[in-house]
């Protein structure tokens, strides 16, 4: 997954912000994870400007459903 | 002997072997991919389950009672374990427990039952870490929409 975020992260640059958390290291990470209920990785969360989630992806997720998700941000 | 009477008693003694090899077998032993529901039930007969996936995974939930053996360190941990055991093997989403099994079948466990979909699929309850954690202070939404990827190095 790694060279299709990092791809899509250049790509995406100033339209949709990327936080990415390794969640053996970051405590922060780990608390987020609580805070979306998110229970597994890798799990992608996507969040509009306004903070609602929006839509949410486990697992592998092909790069152009990685597009299309980040494409229905607001 | 012609060749039709030595291939005739070669299937016999094939036959024979393959079923002496099966009956051998522990009841229920080998390896078996096991559904959720099954998995379930394993769980309430107090089978011992273990996690492989990394601490940090663990830490956020798993199936209740499961001991967490990472991959890098399952060959020195279940070197202590009895072989005749059963387990149960979960990972995420069943790679690499996949791997796992294929290990610890090869050191002689004798009943592995593998949840083959992984924890993704685990529809009981779910024990998590009582660690807690400061909640961040950046965790407020920015100008920009906001894609949250959590992952682990493994």
């Amino acid at each position: 997954m790694k060279p299709v975020v990092d791809r899509l992260k250049q790509e995406y640059d100033g339209k949709v912000e990327f936080r990415i958390y390794d969640v053996d290291k970051s405590s922060e990470g780990q608390e987020l994870m609580r805070r979306y209920g998110a229970q597994y990785v890798p799990t992608f969360v996507f969040v509009n400007s306004d903070g609602a989630e929006v839509n949410r992806a486990v697992g592998e997720v092909s790069e152009d459903e990685m597009r299309r998700l980040l494409d229905s941000l607001e | 002997m012609d060749l039709r009477k030595v291939l005739i008693w070669g299937g016999v003694a094939f036959v024979v072997i393959i079923g002496a090899v099966l009956l051998m077998r522990p009841a229920g032993g080998g390896v078996q991919d096991v559904s959720p529901a099954r998995a379930n039930e394993l769980v309430a007969e107090g089978v011992r389950v273990i996690d492989v996936r990394t601490p940090g995974e663990y830490e956020l939930s798993h199936i209740p009672g499961a001991e967490n053996v990472p991959m890098d360190s399952l060959g020195s941990v279940a070197s202590e374990w009895d072989r005749s055991e059963p387990l149960l093997i979960y990972c995420t989403t069943g790679a690499r427990s996949a791997q796992a099994v294929t290990y610890l079948e090869a050191q002689g466990f004798e009943t592995i039952y593998h949840l083959a979909a992984g924890i993704i699929a685990w529809d009981g309850d779910l024990e998590r870490g009582s660690e807690i954690v400061p909640m961040p202070a950046d965790v407020t939404p920015g100008a920009a929409p906001v894609m949250y990827e959590f992952s682990t190095d493994w």
